[in-house]
């Protein structure tokens, strides 16, 4: 029934804009192994952004979106932020509630989908900035943990608001001179995926958007544990060129920079976690 | 065919300066003696999204706020409001108002039949010139395109002067100044470019002037009647 | 009658219409509590979903709908870990394509505040059982209902319960009128904390083996977020950045369009509640008492004893705050002479509401916003005979 909601009358086929017709006849819907190779020659999930040009996080947008296992039962819940700009173009049902508030709608939601839809795969991910997962999100976010939710949650970390003009959050660096923090901020960057682990998590991942394979790696593992394990955290590098002064095409430079520091690779996968990837990896999945 | 005050519409893109070219057009004014304000409107600040920013000049004290939604004046900064309605207008001028003027900052004429036709009826002058080249020929940089745009707005006034329109730069780059988060950034990062802020100010001068110039020469040319009457004090 | 069909619900209740429950089914009388009636009307509700916080005094409500979980009638629940996150875990389930039901009170209800305008805003017939309680500060666990004047442009509809029964009645029906397609809007039943939820009365209900109908969710103006319907590309709610002028032209028109929603649910709630106002006493007399929730029944009780005083007068119980009932109001106090309007908070945000309805309609009117009572303190029918005998001559005149 889900994918049904892409078909176009046919009799409507004729006025129809070709993006809405490209998602029926070529997306790359009902294949777990679609990803990053789909980005060629596939429709994306995503038609368009009003970010800055060169922004990372519309990068780290698409890897995701080709990365799903099954977009067509997937629910997305974001949050205010810049990330929030390009979710009007996201063809899925998502969601944007209030400021911080992403876990807890993931949660109702989600609950509902088991409940209504026992014999369904609903796969519930939230995707917010790093102000809204740890800042004034962080008890909603720990909460979804703590109460074992079968959500992922991602975490695009530019380490600032960027969206309100660039203010220091919780996820900036020690010494960082952002807005609201003119002598650099004062203390550490909150060890988010260190927190999830200890919180509950099944899988905790950071790193950068550099490489688009890994990323999308790393989406599925997340993906996979939720759905059959528990609450799942990947935290993504996703620079703020604007606020960091950098030039549109300075993103991925940046991001390969930090792969061999503040984002070098973590990895944290449970016990059940890891079964549940060797499974899917024997599936063929991974 | 003065009147008492005009309104003046910036459509531009994110990046580009308009916000601050509204602040400055508005400073000037204010240093000759008229009422003036002058307010931007923005969402989320994004380099190359839409960004719109509006002044208010007059020899009234001036109430309104908020968008022009009746232009005298729309000066586009970047083709793209044109060709990829990056506006929050559509067309561009919606509601310009009567023997108005549109200045773009185009190397090709971005207008149809039906916008020429329409503005005609209007007796509005369009002006379409790359000022972006012009701001990199003179200032070396596209960051002055802002400039170039200032000086072809008050050439066409006619009644704002050139120390005035001085004023209005020193007043923004000197002094210590706040308007948003993103534009203090840029702010950072235009210093960069240039060695000392004198040279900075001293080059986007040059750029207003040569603009202003050339655009007094081209009113006289199409016989743009004068805006507002010459300002007569603002201190009460 | 016959109930609607042969169908059950998951939990083995016959299905029935809401007419059927609210207004034909045989009832038995019980005694109990408003806590302990909140669980009896949930039970009938085929409910999918609730989320509960403590707070006094509604904490008692919450975990019997919890036990109802337990027991295999409200299809999923948890504890939330505060009031703002239970009412966003609650717009989740909401717009998941969920029935569900939650409560709060006091200084909960104002921590959860954000919550309640998107409800409205994102169109989630979420009923919301507000158990009213003083607010901070000082700190008040006693039934003082300032908060409702917070509530009121929230875009929710606000109706209030006088006592027992009414809040098992009211429960039921809002669901009924929340989810109507062209209503569709969040509904809080608001009652007085303690005078009804834990004070022990009787009531009359129906047996418990029926229940609604299941909610459809597909009825709903806007799609639920479940992948199963169309459009396939479905933001809730649409985040518009692209311009400023489309921002506010939504903003107004989803503004304008809630409110007028609100209203459209007049003729639904007055069949329900069977009257958006309830008038009692001596239907010609020349003072009106005119009030809600627990305020109706001490005015009541000061009606009899005034009668008995010679005094004629008649108690205006408002069951509808929103949308608030200009119409009912009026032709309950047409021609009176004195109004008195009894209310547990220090503001008398019912007594503005009553002035605003009644502006220049009732022009010889007096409108006395006394007696108040507040921070819980209960209002004997004395203070407010007290009142009517300071204010109008002995008569009746």
């Amino acid at each position: 029934m889900s994918l049904d909601i892409y078909k176009i009358n046919k009799e409507f086929r004729d006025i129809m804009p070709q993006d809405i017709l490209d998602l029926e006849d070529n997306a790359s819907w009902g294949d777990p192994n679609r990803g990053i190779h789909d980005l060629q020659e596939k429709k994306e999930l995503i038609e368009e952004h009003s970010l800055c040009a060169g922004c990372p996080e519309a990068a780290a947008l698409r890897y995701i979106l080709a990365a799903f296992p099954k977009p067509e039962d997937t629910i997305v819940v974001n949050s205010t932020g810049c990330t929030s700009l390009m979710f009007p173009h996201i063809a899925l049902h998502t969601v944007h509630s209030l400021f911080g508030n992403q876990n807890a709608v993931a949660t109702g939601i989600k609950r509902v989908l088991d409940w209504r839809f026992p014999d369904k795969v609903k796969d519930v991910v939230v995707l917010a900035g790093d102000g809204a997962t740890i800042d004034i999100g962080l008890d909603y976010t720990l909460q979804s943990f703590f109460r074992q939710e079968n959500i992922t949650t991602i975490c695009f970390d530019n380490e600032v608001y960027a969206n309100t003009g660039g203010q220091e959050s919780g996820s900036t660096p020690l010494g960082q001179v952002f807005k609201m923090a003119p002598k650099g901020k004062v203390f550490e960057k909150v060890p988010m995926w260190e927190l999830a682990v200890t919180s509950g998590c099944h899988y905790s991942a950071k790193l950068t958007v550099s490489a688009p394979k890994k990323v999308a790696k790393v989406i599925k593992e997340a993906i996979y544990i939720a759905r059959h394990v528990g609450p799942t955290y990947v935290q993504l590098y996703t620079p703020c060129i604007l606020e960091i002064g950098l030039d549109a095409h300075e993103g991925l430079g940046e991001m390969k920079e930090q792969d061999k520091d503040r984002f070098a690779d973590f990895r944290f996968v449970s016990e059940d976690g890891q079964a549940l990837l060797d499974q899917k990896k024997e599936e063929g999945l991974l | 065919m003065a009147k008492d005050s005009i309104t003046i519409r910036m459509p531009a893109l994110g990046g580009q300066g308009a916000v601050t070219a509204a602040h400055i057009a508005a400073t000037a004014a204010d240093t000759v003696g008229y009422y003036a304000i002058s307010n931007p409107f923005f969402g989320a600040e994004k380099r190359m999204a839409p960004s719109e920013s509006y002044t208010r000049i007059g020899v009234v004290p001036i109430y309104d706020r908020g968008e022009v939604v009746y232009p005298d004046i729309v000066m586009i900064y970047h083709p793209q409001v044109i060709t990829m309605g990056k506006s929050y207008t559509m067309p561009f001028y919606a509601g310009i108002k009567e023997n108005g003027l549109v200045i773009i900052n185009s190397e090709f004429d971005l207008l149809s039949e039906a916008d020429k036709k329409h503005l005609d009826a209007l007796n509005v002058k369009v002006l379409t010139k790359d000022f972006t080249k012009f701001a990199v020929e003179i200032a070396g940089t596209e960051l002055a395109t802002n400039m170039a745009m200032l000086g072809a707005l008050f050439g066409a006034i006619g009644t704002v002067s050139k120390p005035a329109i001085e004023e209005g730069i020193k007043d923004r780059f000197l002094k210590k100044y706040t308007a948003s988060g993103g534009t203090a950034t840029l702010d950072s990062v235009i210093e960069k470019k240039f060695k000392k802020k004198q040279d900075l100010i001293a080059k986007n001068l040059e750029t207003a002037s040569a603009a202003y110039d050339l655009v007094a020469n081209w009113a006289k040319e199409v016989d743009l009647q004068a805006f507002l009457p010459e300002a007569t004090g603002n201190m009460d | 009658m016959k109930t609607q069909n042969e169908e059950t619900n998951w939990s083995g209740q016959k299905i029935v219409s809401a007419d059927y429950m609210l207004f034909e089914a045989p009832r038995t009388k019980h005694f109990m509590t408003g806590s302990e009636v909140v669980k009896e009307a949930i039970k009938r509700c085929t409910v999918d979903a609730s989320v509960s916080y403590p707070i006094t005094p509604q904490s008692e409500a919450a975990h019997l709908i919890g036990e109802l979980w337990a027991e295999g009638y409200v299809g999923t629940y948890f504890r939330g870990e505060n009031e703002f996150g239970v009412m966003s875990e609650v717009a989740g389930c909401a717009m998941a394509g969920a029935r569900v039901v939650t409560t709060t009170s006091g200084p909960g209800t104002l921590r959860a505040m954000e919550n309640f305008p998107m409800w409205s805003g994102t169109r989630i017939p979420v009923q919301l059982i507000l158990m009213a309680r003083g607010i901070n500060s000082p700190l008040t666990i006693q039934p003082d209902n300032l908060e409702v004047t917070f509530m009121l442009e929230t875009g929710c509809m606000i109706w209030y319960a006088e006592n027992v029964q009414e809040l098992f009645d009211m429960t039921i029906a809002g669901f009924i009128v929340a989810e109507q397609p062209d209503v569709h809007v969040p509904i809080v039943t608001v009652c007085d904390g303690f005078f009804v939820s834990h004070n022990r009365e009787s009531v009359m209900l129906p047996a418990d083996d029926i229940a609604l109908p299941r909610y459809d969710s597909y009825k709903a103006p806007l799609p639920p977020i479940d992948a199963e319907m169309p459009p396939g590309r479905f933001l809730r709610d649409p985040f518009v950045m692209k311009s400023n002028y489309i921002s506010y032209a939504t903003h107004a028109s989803w503004q304008w369009e809630i409110r007028s929603a609100v209203a459209r649910s007049v003729p639904y709630a007055k069949h329900y509640l069977q009257g958006l106002v309830h008038t009692t006493g001596d239907l010609d007399a020349n003072i009106a008492l005119v009030t809600c929730g627990t305020a109706s029944m001490q005015a009541k009780e000061a009606q009899r004893e005034l009668g008995k005083m010679g005094i004629k007068s008649k108690v205006v119980k408002i069951r509808s705050i929103r949308p608030f009932p200009d119409a009912e109001l009026l032709a309950a106090v047409e021609g009176v002479e004195h109004v008195f309007v009894p209310e547990f908070n220090v503001v008398g945000w019912l007594e503005k509401e009553v002035r605003t309805s009644l502006y220049n309609k009732c022009t010889s009117t007096n409108i006395i916003g006394r007696p108040r009572v507040a921070g819980g303190m209960t209002m004997p029918a004395e203070a407010i005979i007290k009142e009517v005998l300071e204010n109008v001559n002995k008569g009746g005149n």
